[in-house]
């Protein structure tokens, strides 16, 4: 194996049970710091970068009146469901761009019950747009995963499937929310929400933390038995021909997606194909988001998802185990710490110390998927260049 | 192009005209793009050269589904029922908007712009536009 100084290693990770909390955000916030931290053996003093990333109105930069008042630089990243990549990639190319060896990245949120409230003039838009019923998240990935259901020619079943896969998964994960079994009937069976989209196939927003340690390659290996390389990470945002929340209208013709740009960026960007990864967290809000994401970051071909949930290809002993703890489906979504969560669980494989369930076979290569308004996609790819290939 | 003051509706700037209903769009002169409703430069090329069009008031319907709980605030309804959004591709633009007379839809299917009750107010009865579908 050989590491490169300018390689950055996530060498630290830690995170907050996923569900409803009492406190202040930054209480929650603290403690995924602090984890993270003892996870490596540093301390606040020893970190000279911080990214923190949340969706509320709290200030992560001020997260620095708990942990110390060092005068590092404190940069604040807010991009919605996407915070989290953007998070990490923020601080990656900040010790690179810096010349620095040691960061740490923190998301948080501690949503209100029920699905978000957004404002349409945030979004540009009339009043007309709210007062009409139109600004509802769950409505949009309803009709998103009916158009591509359609196109595609998949059974609705495969909605099923998802959302059993995710409570499986959560069953045995301790830092999940729902961790109570569905089958596939019964998710079928369960309220409907927005055709076709049932009661089981959506997340919730809710709390949670997350927080990982970056470092350097030339001091990755000192801090870690297993630190995992950062091979890549890339941001991209919408094109024309995307289907995107809080949209009054489309254009015709050809379907893009930022999701489809920022995976094929950061698989070029690590050298590496889909065909490589042998475990990724993908953006499951609802369980349509994961069936399309599965096709869009090219890990599945468009139309093959429906037999390879049947075949057990995402479970743990699968070819592609997907969402391994749980995904957002059973994490809920603390918006700031969702995309953290999913490197976490990444790393956490990579070092074959899971949480929950461990997917067999020392994995290599791990991918992550965050996707969100007003159209952003970050993508990372992970590798424990350790292991073999 | 007036707005006859007869009927009320949601938001005047939505349409170029109510009785018959025709939504407005907006047309880019650089590159053709046409959106919904209109605006002041074009998302597509980023040219300020557009100008206000009428939109087609036939379709198909592109994707739909049914909403089956009230959405919050700022959500206005008299009374709420279970009711249908899609998008319906007029051709030029795909459009969001309601799904009028059922809440079963296939994809594919027949529609046209109409008139739908929004709301009322004091009064007077308050409209928006939706599609119903063509028999």
């Amino acid at each position: 194996m050989s590491v490169k100084t300018d390689d950055i290693f996530i060498v630290g990770a830690a995170r907050t049970e996923f569900g409803r909390f009492d406190g202040e955000d930054n209480e929650l916030a603290e403690r995924a710091v602090r984890g993270a931290l003892a996870d490596c053996g540093l301390t606040w003093s020893d970190i000279e970068l911080a990214v923190g990333g949340t969706n509320g109105e709290t200030k992560p930069d001020n997260l620095v009146s708990r942990l110390g008042l060092t005068g590092l630089p404190f940069v604040t990243v807010k991009n919605g469901c996407a915070t989290g990549g953007v998070a990490l990639m923020t601080a990656r190319n900040g010790l690179i761009a810096e010349n620095l060896d040691i960061a740490c990245v923190v998301g948080y949120d501690n949503h209100a019950r029920g699905a978000f409230n957004a404002s349409p003039a945030r979004y540009g838009l009339g009043d007309w747009y709210g007062a009409t019923g139109m600004m509802v998240t769950t409505s949009y990935f309803a009709l998103k995963i009916a158009r591509y259901l359609h196109e595609h020619g998949i059974d609705q079943r495969t909605l099923g499937y998802a959302s059993a896969k995710a409570f499986d998964y959560a069953q045995e994960h301790p830092y999940a929310w729902r961790r109570k079994p569905v089958s596939v009937d019964e998710a079928m069976d369960a309220d409907m929400i927005n055709d076709p989209l049932t009661r089981y196939m959506f997340c919730s927003p809710d709390a949670g933390a997350v927080s990982l340690v970056l470092a350097r390659g030339s001091r990755a290996f000192d801090l870690c038995e297993t630190p995992i390389r950062l091979a890549s990470v890339a941001l991209r945002g919408r094109r024309p021909g995307s289907f995107e929340v809080f949209s009054p209208w489309l254009s015709p013709g050809n379907r893009t997606s930022p999701s489809i740009d920022a995976a094929k960026a950061a698989f070029e960007l690590a050298g590496i194909t889909p065909a490589d990864v042998q475990v990724a967290q993908l953006q499951d809000t609802d369980s349509g988001a994961e069936v399309i994401h599965l096709g869009e970051t090219g890990l599945v071909a468009h139309g093959d998802q429906e037999a390879a949930y049947r075949n057990g290809e995402f479970d743990i002993d699968g070819r592609l185990p997907v969402n391994t703890d749980g995904g957002l489906l059973a994490n809920g979504e603390p918006v700031g710490a969702s995309g953290l969560r999913q490197v976490h669980e990444i790393v956490r494989q990579l070092q074959g110390r899971a949480d929950g369930k461990q997917v067999p076979g020392a994995p290599r290569v791990g991918f992550t998927h965050v996707y969100g308004a007003p159209g952003i996609s970050a993508c990372s790819v992970l590798i424990n260049e350790g292991a073999q290939p | 192009m007036s707005i006859p003051t007869s009927i009320e509706v949601v938001d005047a700037t939505l349409f170029t005209s109510v009785d018959p209903v025709i939504l407005a769009g907006s047309a880019c002169a650089v590159c053709g793009a046409h959106v919904f409703p209109p605006i002041e430069s074009c998302p597509t090329c980023s040219s300020l050269d557009v100008e206000t069009v009428a939109l087609p008031t036939e379709g198909t319907v592109w994707s739909w589904t049914t909403q089956h709980f009230a959405p919050k605030p700022p959500f206005r309804t008299d009374e709420f029922t279970p009711f249908s959004i899609g998008y319906v591709d007029l051709g030029l633009v795909i459009v969001q908007g309601w799904l009028v007379g059922k809440t079963q839809w296939a994809i594919g299917e027949r529609v046209n712009l109409v008139l739908a009750k929004a709301w009322t107010n004091e009064s007077d009865t308050v409209f928006t536009f939706g599609f119903e579908a063509v028999t």
